[in-house]
């Protein structure tokens, strides 16, 4: 069995007035079909890129790959363990959620401002039990740093101090602090300058190569997934409508959504 | 300490003659009260030393019978009045500042829970906001104030009176609070570094104390000041109601009560020392509420 597997995923939202509202004046509930059975498979190492325009579904699939949402049908599993399962206690919970992280979208609302550096990368290590004792958590401070390109005394500094790719970098720190098999990647470079994107891009790859980390990679931007991704999975309203591997999908897109979307996305060069 | 003097705040400070004259007020009477046991010339609360003899002596006048003279004059006991009027600021301040710290505890407890709980908890404790907003907060003290001396045993009623007035007045102020926490606390839950403290397992209070508390606190020190000036007020009015500090403790509310009795009958001193005191206080920290809020966070104006 691969390792991420999302079978029949399904996220509907209640957009209804209240109920009494929605009684008096005769409406009926009005609900939003997010995700609709969307099913893919993550092979272990490997980077599953979903693309689709905005409101397409993505955020939605992935917070419910992180186990911040439910899903109203469907499951998950990461390496055979379902993420919804009600009857893990407490350690097995978090047993799983050490494996499962994520980098998010915004540079700037994703770190804790009140917060040094030092101790949001200090924070999963304490809150998973990782490694005891001050020191030995700041020299993993350190070297965490160093993994993603920053220096070991930005650790006492506050997140204003540093650019938005720098935060992305600390982001990224934060989620290896877990020691995670899976990190889930939501738009982490749509927020900066393009020169900077290649830069974030190339460290996530390289970090995927130095710790064999799994990436589902979310974007709306094919050329950051045509670098990134082994396969991709094209969302259309909360459908998967195509599933291929990178080559084939930009040189043979089956689907007219695809087609559509590939014309509109600068030209794509292929480095890799 | 070198940042904060080459701030945008300090440098609106220094440019700002109200916010200055109001700090240098209030940090004089917060001064003169801790200091009180060392500035009075007399311990007011101690019935043995007083004479009654220096009964009602007038400002800076030697008194007929002893030939003492005193700074502001003296009260029906022959208590000095510029010492009254130390222990007075003490108990004033003391009330106010203790009342401000329950109603901000509180408060800022509740927006919290109001904001990210959310659901019914947040409707229950905004709807508890609302109606005692509807009521004057001295209505709402009274009425505390009344239950709980209803509930104590008489004995104890003087002994308490005191932590019943800080009870009643923070319990009466701390809608504020709560308000502008729950709002900020609902803008900040959405953020996503709330959602990485989720993903590593963080339960509930843990997100609410560590992480979205540290980010909802800039605009609480406004409130504080503000509120502590209508604390102030509000512990002044319930003592000259004659329902806060007992006379064996006076607050500056309590001496002006007593000065009351006496204004028609010449000893306008009694009154307006106390009076004075309380105005140049509860102004000056209003004032200085009113200039922080301005600058630092004028959208709660
Ligand atoms: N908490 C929510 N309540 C109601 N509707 C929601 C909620 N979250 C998402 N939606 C709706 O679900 C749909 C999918 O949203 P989602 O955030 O997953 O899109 P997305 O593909 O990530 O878009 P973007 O590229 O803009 O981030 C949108 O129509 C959105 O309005
Ligand atoms: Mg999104």
């Amino acid at each position: 069995m691969s390792f991420v597997v999302a079978k029949d995923l399904c996220r509907t939202f209640d957009l209804s007035e209240p109920w009494i509202v929605r009684k008096l004046t005769m409406q009926p509930k009005r609900l939003l079909k997010a995700v609709d059975h969307v099913n893919f498979e993550i092979e272990r190492g490997t980077t599953y890129a979903l693309v689709g325009e905005s409101g397409s579904g993505k955020s939605t699939i992935a917070n419910m790959v992180v186990g911040l949402m439910q899903p109203s049908a469907g499951s998950i599993t990461i390496d055979g363990q379902n993420l919804g399962n009600a009857s893990m206690n407490r350690q097995e919970q978090q047993r799983l959620r050490r494996r499962i992280q994520m980098v998010f979208q915004s540079p700037y609302a994703s770190l804790n401002p009140r917060w040094k550096v030092g101790d949001i990368l200090s924070e999963p290590m304490r809150a998973f039990n990782l490694i005891d004792g001050a020191t030995a958590q700041r020299r993993r401070v350190a070297e965490l740093l160093e993994q993603v390109g920053m220096s070991e005394t930005d650790a006492g500094k506050f997140p204003h101090e540093f650019s938005g790719g720098q935060r992305q970098r600390i982001s990224i720190a934060r989620a290896l602090a877990s020691q995670p098999e899976v990190i889930i990647c939501d738009e982490p470079t749509s927020a900066l300058d393009v020169s900077v994107q290649a830069q974030v891009l190339n460290l996530l790859k390289s970090l995927q190569q130095d710790f064999g980390l799994t990436y589902l990679f979310i974007t709306h931007d094919l050329a950051v997934v045509s670098t990134m991704a082994n396969k991709i999975g094209v969302l259309n309203q909360g459908v998967l409508v195509e599933e291929q591997a990178t080559v084939d999908l930009f040189s043979k897109p089956q689907q007219d959504y695809t087609k559509m979307l590939l014309s509109a996305a600068p030209k794509i060069e292929f480095s890799s | 300490m070198h940042r904060f003097f080459d701030s945008d705040f300090f440098y609106a400070f220094r440019r700002s003659p109200i916010a200055i004259v109001s700090l240098i007020v209030v940090v004089f009477m917060v001064l003169s009260a801790l200091l009180a046991n060392f500035i009075a010339p007399t311990n007011p609360f101690d019935a043995a030393s007083l004479n009654l003899m220096n009964g009602f002596t007038a400002p800076m006048e030697p008194n007929a019978f002893t030939g003492e003279t005193f700074l502001l004059g003296t009260d029906d006991q022959g208590r000095d009045l510029f010492s009254a009027i130390l222990f007075g600021l003490r108990v004033s301040l003391f009330v106010g500042l203790m009342a401000v710290g329950l109603a901000m505890v509180l408060g800022v407890l509740l927006g919290l829970i109001a904001g990210y709980v959310g659901g019914w908890l947040d409707t229950l404790i905004m709807r508890l906001a609302d109606i005692q907003m509807t009521f004057p907060s001295i209505l709402i003290a009274m009425l505390i104030f009344g239950v709980a001396r209803g509930l104590l045993p008489a004995e104890l009623r003087e002994e308490m009176a005191i932590t019943v007035l800080i009870l009643s007045i923070g319990l009466s102020e701390w809608v504020n609070f709560a308000r502008t926490v729950r709002g900020s606390t609902m803008v900040e839950k959405e953020k996503e570094y709330v959602a990485a403290a989720r993903l590593i397992g963080l339960n509930r209070w843990q997100i609410m104390l560590r992480h979205i508390l540290p980010n909802v606190l800039g605009p609480v020190l406004v409130i504080a000041t503000i509120t502590l000036a209508l604390a102030i007020i509000a512990e002044a009015t319930l003592s000259f109601l004659g329902v806060g500090a007992p006379r064996t403790e006076p607050s500056l509310g309590t001496l002006i009560r007593i000065g009351q009795d006496f204004l028609f009958s010449g000893e306008w001193w009694i009154l307006l020392f106390p009076a004075l005191t309380l105005l140049a206080l509860a102004l000056s920290v209003n004032l200085f509420g009113d200039w922080l809020r301005d600058t630092l966070n004028p959208r709660l104006r």
